[in-house]
Parts: structure tokens; C-alpha cells; sequence
């Protein structure tokens, strides 16, 4: 399979007062399309800085991150936001989802950033809420959503403009154990059938049966 | 809303600060620009139209002995004392001009002619002087400095910036409230307006105990003179950069919480992708959408307030050349206000969103 992410000796030295604090350390993982990975640890574990850096939102200390086979680690931090959009698709605890904009809106907005035109935005917003099963609250607002059809409107934005890699922070935490599970589905799905490559950065154990891969990282390391 | 308000508030401000500064400068040199005349010739150091000294009334002769002049006249422009129907006096402005000419004469006629103060104690008044001197008719016999004169013609909207009531009479009879043998001004037409500078020089050689100034040249001394030599200007100017600077004060502090109250769309827009540039496009929006409505609420007010401002005697001069600057000041003051929204989502951290 192809390999869609990879890192190799990935390490996040944070300076904190004069104090080096070492949030990741040395980590290297593959992630190819159509695969689940789950990365597990405790809290604290560097899970969040790792995921960040994946995602081209931090930039390791050393090692090197590539993406689609280049090597995005050490360019520009004006280059990173380029990256993000065209490869990545990004599912939040908090859904983070624009409270002003409908569920539509809310994926036109990344469509928009991608650069499409507008008439093709609604139509293919509208196509991903119908492919999470949304498509009858394609007019609604975050507020008039429950929980997990806010996390699945997260997941339709996410899938827009076709990024290669999904990166999921704790996509479960703020759902109940049925929309988790759902949820999870979902994200089984995009990796399987769609041919994403999928991340996950989840406490969830339930995560562990849909995942082709576990790593565990504990004190920043990973622990296989 | 609180924009809004602020951007509306500093408008109305500024555009009344900016437009009364221009409506007295008009007043100052209102008479200048309507007399049809290229050049003029007063008193040595004079510093503006309406603190003359007198100068020979015979240097008319050295104006009119010179190629290039097409004809020459006098002016005299003075005080004088009239005596109102209740038994109290007002001190009023003298203009004397040469009926013949018609060269300094009231243009704005609304009752009577110019012409009708040929020929006798006559005088034209400006409707403006109501306020202070009654309702004005004509046939009506005034005494102005002792002399009592008639009134046969009103003009409207004639005021210089020192506010007092102008009269306006023939040239021959204002000589009898001025010293003898003296005028205020000698202007002059010049036949070929592209010599106007040659003559001006000429002028200036030869009458070197007198000033000589071409029309935009007298205008431009006397709004400087106001402007600056009195402090006025600088008082308008600085009420004006104050309504800007509140304005764009109220601006910043609401854009920029505006901008703390959307910070985590702030930062998962960037985390998605969105550049920095995004972000300023949409700050910039906010700032250039309010500017636009806060500035079209702040000219409509001050439109529906003109007249009842101007009725209180103050002129307010708005016209679209006024309007379009200040339009692009107030959208700049918005846009320079966003500064702090700016810089926070510049250094604003993308992982914020990772953290909940």
C-alpha cells in the first residue's frame, strides 16, 4: 500500500523557563491508505504533539516528517498551511464546527479555502452530508445539532476536497457510547472504503477493534 | 453595533469639524472669489480681506497706466455702526464698489439690484443680517454712522468670517466713513489671463509700498491667516483627529474582542489551512463592512442636520469632494485600528485547537 504519512525519529523538545521539556521523542510510524492507526497512551503522553506534527501544524525539534513522499519537516512555517489543506482532513474533540455557518456552510468554508468554484461547493457539500447521513440537516445550524451529528458534520468537512489523511483528535470524548460507536464506524469507513488514511488519537478502548494498527506512546516514546 | 456607533459617532464628528473649518474659510474669502478681479492691490503686510489698512485711493491710476490691464476699480471695505429700531447699534461691514463695474458688488440679489445703490445714500443688506438687525424690507431708511441710508436690495447667503451684517453701497458714498483720499483695495482685470504673473511682478516692482496678490494668491493668505495665525484651524483640525481617533478606538476594542470571541475559529481555520492572509481578509472585511455603514449612517445625520446647524448662523459646507476623502479616511481608520485583531491572529497557534 502506499504510504500516505511517515515520520522517522520524530522528537518535540519544548523550553519552558529555561527547562527542556522532551513531549515526544524519537517516534517513527508509517500510515499507508485505506489503514486506521490509533495512537493510545495516557494522558500527557505527547499523543496531542504528535498528531500535531503529523498534520503539519508543528514542526519536530529533529527527525523528519514526509508527506505523500516529501519531506515537509523544516520548510517554511508560511509553506505549512498549503500542506494541511491539500493533504490533510482534520476531526476535533470539540467538533469545532463555525457556529455561525450551517452544516453546509461549514464544509463550503474548506472548499472555499481549496480554492473551488462556488457553484460546484454546494453540491458537493450537500453529496458529503448525504454520505454521513446528514443530508436532511444540511440547513442547520451547529446549535440545532446533537452531539454526534455535530461530530459527523466535523467528519463531512474533513472528507472535503479529498484530503489523502485524516488526523482525529479524541473524535469519541464529548459523544455517548452509541454516537461514539457510530462515530468510530465512520471513521473505518472513510480508511476502507473511501481509501483515507486514517490517525486517531484516542482513551477510547473500543477504538482498538476498528484500528489496523496500535501504537502506544507513554513519556513521549512509543511503546509498540 | 457598538461599531457602528463608533464609526457614525466619529464621522459626524469629523465631517462637522471639517466641513464648518471650510464653511468659515468659504465665508473668509467669499468676496474675494465672487469679485471678478485677477489682481489686488492693499496695504503693505496686509494679512487678511477684512483687516485693511487704507492705501491711496490715486494708486488706481498706476494699475490702469499699466499694459496689460484691462480695467481697474476700488473697493473700500469698512466698519460702521448702525442704529437698530430698539435704540441699540450694531456694528456692521462695509462694502463700497463701483455700481458702474459691478466689480465687488452683492451677487446674490433676492430684492432689488445691485445697480440700485447708484446715486445716493442707498444700501443692499444680506437676508443673514435678519437675525441681528430684524426683518429687512425694502424702502426701509436705516441710520448707519450717523448717515441714514436707504435700503433697495437684498442679497442672501453674503457673509465674510467675521459675521457682522454686510452693507453693501456705492464706492462714493462708503469715502464717507473712510479717511480721506483712501481706499481699501485697487483691483484690477488683466487682458491676457496667461500674463497674469508678468503682471503681477510688474505690479509688485513698481508699487513696492503696497501688497499685490492675484486672486488665489489673496484667497490663500487670508484662509492661512485664519488657519493659522489665529489657532483656529489647529482647534478644528484637532477636534476632527480626536472624532477619528475615538472613533477608531471603539472600532479596535470591538473588532478586536470581537476577534477574541472567535478565536477558536480563528485557530481552527488555520489549523485547516487558512493562511494568515485569510485571516486578515475576513478582520479586514469586518472593519471595511463597518466603516462603509458606519460612515454612510454618520453622512445621512449630518445631511437631515445641515439646516438646522446653518440655521444657528454656523455654515457647514459638505459636498462630495468633502465626502469622498473623508470616506477613505474613516475606512483607513478602521482598517489601522484592526491592527490588534491582526496581530493576535497572526501569532495565534494552530495546536490551540488540540487543547479543547
Amino acid at each position: 500500500m502506499d504510504i500516505a504519512l511517515e515520520t522517522k525519529d520524530v522528537t518535540k523538545i519544548y523550553r519552558q523557563g529555561g527547562i527542556e521539556v522532551v513531549a515526544v521523542e524519537g517516534v517513527s510510524l508509517s500510515l499507508e491508505a485505506g489503514m486506521v492507526l490509533l495512537i493510545m497512551g495516557p494522558s500527557g503522553s505527547g499523543k496531542t504533539t504528535l498528531l500535531s506534527m503529523m498534520g503539519c501544524i508543528l514542526q519536530p525539534t529533529s527527525g523528519t516528517v514526509r508527506v505523500d513522499k516529501g519531506v515537509v519537516s523544516g520548510l517554511s512555517i508560511d509553506l505549512l498551511p498549503d500542506i494541511r489543506k491539500k493533504y490533510f482532513g482534520f476531526v476535533f474533540q470539540s467538533f469545532n464546527l463555525f457556529p455561525s455557518l450551517t452544516a453546509t456552510e461549514n464544509i463550503e468554508v474548506i472548499l472555499r479555502l481549496k480554492g473551488w468554484k462556488k457553484a460546484d461547493m454546494r453540491e458537493t457539500a450537500v453529496g458529503l452530508l448525504d454520505a454521513v447521513g446528514l443530508k436532511q440537516r444540511a440547513g442547520f445550524y451547529p446549535r440545532d445539532l446533537s452531539g454526534g451529528e455535530k461530530q459527523r458534520v466535523a467528519f463531512a468537512r474533513a472528507m472535503a476536497g479529498d484530503p489523502a489523511i485524516i488526523l482525529a483528535d479524541e473524535p469519541t470524548a464529548n459523544l455517548d457510547s452509541k454516537t461514539g460507536n457510530s462515530v468510530l464506524e465512520l471513521l473505518k469507513d472513510m480508511a476502507e472504503t473511501f481509501g483515507k488514511a486514517v490517525a486517531i488519537v484516542s482513551h477510547d478502548p473500543r477504538a482498538e477493534a476498528l484500528a489496523h494498527r496500535v501504537v502506544f506512546l507513554e513519556d513521549g516514546r512509543l511503546r509498540q | 453595533m457598538t461599531t457602528l456607533m463608533g464609526i457614525t459617532f466619529s464621522t459626524l464628528l469629523t465631517i462637522t469639524q471639517i466641513g464648518m473649518y471650510f464653511g468659515f474659510m468659504g465665508n473668509a474669502t467669499m468676496i474675494i472669489r465672487h469679485t471678478d478681479a485677477d489682481v489686488w492691490v492693499a496695504s503693505k503686510n496686509i494679512q487678511n480681506f477684512d483687516f485693511a489698512n487704507p492705501i491711496p485711493e490715486d494708486r488706481i491710476n498706476r494699475v490702469r497706466a499699466l499694459d496689460g490691464v484691462e480695467s481697474a476699480d476700488r473697493i473700500i471695505v469698512w466698519w460702521g455702526f448702525l442704529k437698530l429700531p430698539s435704540g441699540g447699534q450694531e456694528q456692521v461691514q462695509i462694502v463700497g464698489f463701483n455700481p458702474d463695474s459691478g466689480i465687488a458688488a452683492p451677487w446674490a440679489m433676492i430684492e432689488g439690484d445691485a445697480y440700485d445703490v447708484k446715486g445716493g445714500r442707498y444700501m443692499i443688506v444680506d437676508k443673514t443680517s435678519e437675525q441681528r438687525l430684524g426683518k429687512l424690507k425694502l424702502g426701509q431708511v436705516w441710520e448707519l454712522t450717523g448717515k441714514k441710508f436707504k435700503l433697495v436690495g437684498i442679497s442672501e447667503g453674503i457673509k465674510t468670517f467675521t459675521t457682522a451684517p454686510l452693507v453693501f453701497m456705492s464706492y462714493n458714498q462708503s469715502k464717507a466713513f473712510f479717511p480721506a483720499n483712501t481706499a481699501t483695495y485697487v483691483v484690477a482685470k488683466i487682458k491676457d489671463k496667461g500674463r497674469l504673473g508678468e503682471v503681477v511682478e510688474t505690479l509688485r516692482a513698481t508699487m513696492k509700498d503696497n501688497d499685490v496678490y492675484t486672486k488665489g494668491e489673496f484667497v490663500y493668505k487670508t484662509v492661512m491667516y485664519w488657519t493659522v495665525q489665529t489657532g483656529m484651524g489647529m482647534g478644528f483640525f484637532l477636534t476632527a483627529i480626536l472624532g477619528l481617533t475615538v472613533g477608531g478606538v471603539i472600532v479596535g476594542q470591538t473588532i478586536y474582542a470581537n476577534t477574541m470571541e472567535h478565536i477558536q475559529e480563528f485557530g481552527t481555520l488555520k489549523a485547516i489551512g487558512a493562511k494568515n492572509s485569510d485571516l486578515y481578509k475576513i478582520i479586514f472585511t469586518q472593519a471595511g463592512i463597518s466603516a462603509v455603514i458606519g460612515f454612510a449612517a454618520g453622512s445621512i445625520i449630518i445631511l437631515l442636520l445641515k439646516d438646522l446647524i446653518e440655521k444657528v448662523g454656523v455654515t457647514l459646507y459638505l459636498s462630495f469632494w468633502l465626502f469622498v476623502p473623508m470616506f477613505f479616511i474613516i475606512l483607513l481608520t478602521c482598517l489601522l485600528s484592526a491592527y490588534f485583531s491582526i496581530r493576535k491572529v497572526k501569532m495565534l497557534d494552530p495546536v490551540m485547537v488540540f487543547r479543547g
